[in-house]
């Protein structure tokens, strides 16, 4: 994961100016949702099947560690083998090995989250293994070398020249086109003959299944099919958290998982693998890992609180609905994972202190909670980061000049806030000031903090009473309305 | 019957007409307004940056001011979630301030929630000639699932034409420290917020939460003075018919 955190604003800014980018952010605002609601209409009661696929997540986690065990058992019951990995360097460490032991030249790879979580293109190329995306999307990501613009359509922001440009670059196509369908079917062409004569395959997961041992993934180009299908040596990688506890629960889960990400009521393509291909069976591996990742969150399990956050299934409905991704877009996020499954998840993977603006650049507006398929609050969680925040910056030793200052400013704030009549002795002081700097009713800057509000936007200037000054002078209720109530003090 | 008036700290220094307002709709409807002049702030600015510690402070303040008051109106949507949500929450170890904190949350109503709901009006006297428009605030709607209530009140003003606004219940950009922290990102969602309103053709953009009028308001009388953003109790306050 190459991380660029610290840059939010600096690349925010970009996207901001960016015309393409802003475009294409027009149409995820504006579209997604629509398709969205068409496919959820096809619940008989939305709100139900929301609660619905919240409760399944909401049990699926709280009983993680059973379910985990229940799976690896019943996979490796089918004859796939079941290998747990505690972090990154493991998992890679884990997949260099198979690809080694197969003699492998060149590994293909289905779009997942996880590979790219954990850096593993770059690991196994470091080490002399040719890694081919097959994903449409993520082809083009990996030639630009490009972060993923959205969770479910990395390169959507990308324009066909520029698409065109790169993959004349690689060979992928012999011709320049800005057709979609001619790129298509060139990546299509290209990724066909590489196909041919694969040894060894690499998928994420969207579902396993406690029950049966069932590694489920859902798309939409053929792809993964043709990975899970034709080499010798298949490996998929799930994040620990992809468990759910029957298969009945994994295709509501997978219902609702479509729904959110395309608004398609089914994707394209669906697989269920059960273990390796049996010895009656014509197509699929003859050896299947599955990497089951840890990468951190036995962590953010452990804590009641964060928990939560492992009940995301990755559709991306928060990201389409955000106003803040939708207004810069998925690289400032500077991770894997952008938007406000980003902003939830990151901070826990690569920590509080590193990560503000992950947690502050919100409005705390709740349209990521309220769309969340999967019952996670996402403004809750940012809120109890950003007092972690603080609780750091206040650890003995850790102490610096500007937290000292900030924390002593909270404290006079807390102070005035507790008190009435200092509350209002400190606006007495204020008032004056601030109004010095207004011009016909309204402050048009000011020369110490709140710069940012001014940028676009006047301050009326404070009133000569507050509202408190001006209660004892509020008329009682006329006479002649009938009416006996008298407003009272207190 | 008897409201205790919860004026948010923005109300009471910045925009006090709001408050008066709610006294005025409040007292026409025959209630008896009750205003404790030891408040101050519900502690939100602290909490939503991380300073819980202070916010407690804060939070036990206000219980101890409304203390056993049966009904709290506020014309601000944030302050009351504050009040009603995370005043539990912050108070969660403390079992005693705790208990106080969930019995108050169920008697802070938002100000349009409490006309309708509770007093069961959605007529409240006002005369207006003109075409209105209303933008769903954040914590309004999604905070406190207030919708209904305001758009009663609006269709309950006499001669009034509701126009749509497009992207009514996307976020105006605000969120507090957001609107100081990010000004850029916030710059780009006020100016959509002021191009719908525009768009709609309504003279008036209403709304029931502080936060979002001054910012909304602050873009406008920078980029577009000749439009106005008003709180929907002032609004319904200064269109009383005379009497």
């Amino acid at each position: 994961m190459h991380s660029h955190i610290n840059k939010f604003m600096e690349t925010a800014r970009k996207e901001l100016k960016n015309e393409q980018s802003q475009m294409f952010l027009m149409m995820v605002a504006l579209g997604a949702p629509i398709l969205r609601q068409i496919g959820m209409s096809s619940f008989p009661d939305i709100t139900a099947a929301e609660s619905y696929s919240r409760a399944i997540r909401a049990d699926a986690i709280a009983r993680l560690p059973e379910l985990l065990e229940e799976f690896e058992k019943n996979a490796e019951s089918k004859g796939a083998k079941v290998l747990w990995a505690k972090d990154a360097a493991e998992a890679n460490k884990i997949i260099l090995d198979i690809a080694n032991c197969g003699g492998v030249s060149y590994v293909m790879k289905g779009k997942s989250m996880i590979t790219e979580e954990i850096g593993l293109n770059d690991h196994l190329i470091k080490n002399g293994v040719e890694v081919f995306e097959t994903d449409l999307g993520e082809v083009i990501t990996q030639n630009l070398n490009l972060h993923p613009f959205h969770l479910v359509g990395p390169a959507i922001n990308v324009p066909p020249g520029e698409i065109s440009e790169v993959f004349l670059k690689k060979g992928i196509i012999k011709k320049a086109s800005t057709d979609p369908v001619e790129l298509g079917s060139g990546a299509r062409r290209y990724l066909r003959d590489k196909f041919r004569n694969l040894q060894m395959g690499i998928v994420g997961v969207n579902m396993a299944v406690a029950e049966t041992g069932t590694i489920i993934n859902v798309e939409n180009e053929g792809n993964i099919r043709l990975i899970k299908s034709s080499p010798k040596t298949l490996v998929a990688i799930m994040s620990l958290e992809k468990v759910v506890p029957t298969i009945k629960d994994a295709i509501y889960m997978t219902r609702m998982l479509t729904r959110n990400c395309t608004g398609q009521k089914i994707t394209s393509y669906m697989t269920m693998d059960t273990g390796p291909k049996k010895p009656e069976e014509q197509d699929g591996p003859e050896e299947l890992f599955i990497i089951i990742l840890d990468n951190g969150r036995s962590e953010i399990y452990r804590d009641f609180k964060t928990r939560e956050i492992l009940k995301c299934i990755r559709c991306g409905a928060c990201l389409n609905t955000c106003p803040v991704y939708t207004k810069i877009g998925g690289y400032p996020y500077g991770a894997t994972y952008c938007g406000p499954v980003g902003q939830v998840l990151t901070p826990m993977l690569a920590g509080i202190e590193s990560t503000a603006d992950l947690y502050r650049a919100c409005t705390l507006c709740g349209m990521c909670k309220q769309i969340c398929p999967a019952g996670i609050d996402h403004p809750s969680l940012l809120l109890s980061y950003r007092a972690r925040q603080i609780d750091i910056k206040n650890q003995k030793g850790k102490k610096t000049m500007q937290s000292r200052r900030e924390n002593a400013m909270a404290g006079l704030i807390s102070l005035g806030m507790s008190h009435g009549w200092l509350w209002n002795f400190g606006l007495k002081i204020t008032r004056p000031l601030m109004n010095s700097l207004a011009k016909d009713g309204y402050i048009a800057s000011i020369p110490m903090g709140a710069q940012g509000w001014f940028g676009c936007r006047d301050l009326r200037a404070i009133p000569a009473k507050t509202f408190h000054e001006t209660w004892n002078d509020l008329p009682s209720l006329p006479e002649s309305s009938g009416n006996t109530s008298k407003k009272e003090d207190s | 019957m008897k409201v205790s008036l919860f004026i948010p700290c923005t109300v009471d220094i910045m925009m006090p007409e709001i408050g008066i307002a709610a006294h005025t709709l409040l007292s026409n409807l025959g209630t008896q307004t009750i205003y404790h002049k030891e408040q101050t702030c519900c502690g939100q600015p602290l909490f939503n940056a991380g300073y819980r510690d202070q916010a407690k402070q804060v939070a036990k303040h206000f219980i101890e001011v409304f203390g056993e008051d049966e009904c709290i109106v506020s014309p601000a949507g944030s302050c009351v979630c504050m009040v009603k949500y995370h005043y539990p929450e912050l108070l969660e170890d403390e079992p005693a301030w705790h208990k106080r904190a969930c019995g108050l949350a169920d008697r802070v109503y938002e100000l349009s929630q409490y006309i309708v709901d509770v007093l069961k009006t959605t007529d409240v006297g006002a005369k207006y000639e003109g075409k209105i428009t209303y933008h769903e605030s954040c914590h309004i709607l999604r905070g406190l699932n207030i919708s209904d209530q305001p758009k009663k009140l609006i269709a309950g003003v006499e001669g009034v034409q509701f126009v749509e606004l497009e992207n009514s219940t996307t976020c105006c950009g605000f969120g507090g420290e957001f609107a100081i922290g990010y000004p850029e990102i916030s710059e780009a969602l006020v100016r959509d917020k002021a191009a719908n309103f525009i768009k709609s053709g309504a003279d008036v953009l209403l709304l029931c939460e502080p936060g979002c009028l001054l910012n909304i308001s602050g873009y406008l009388h920078r980029n577009h003075p000749q439009k106005t953003a008003r709180h929907l109790a002032s609004f319904l306050a200064e269109n009383l018919k005379k009497v």
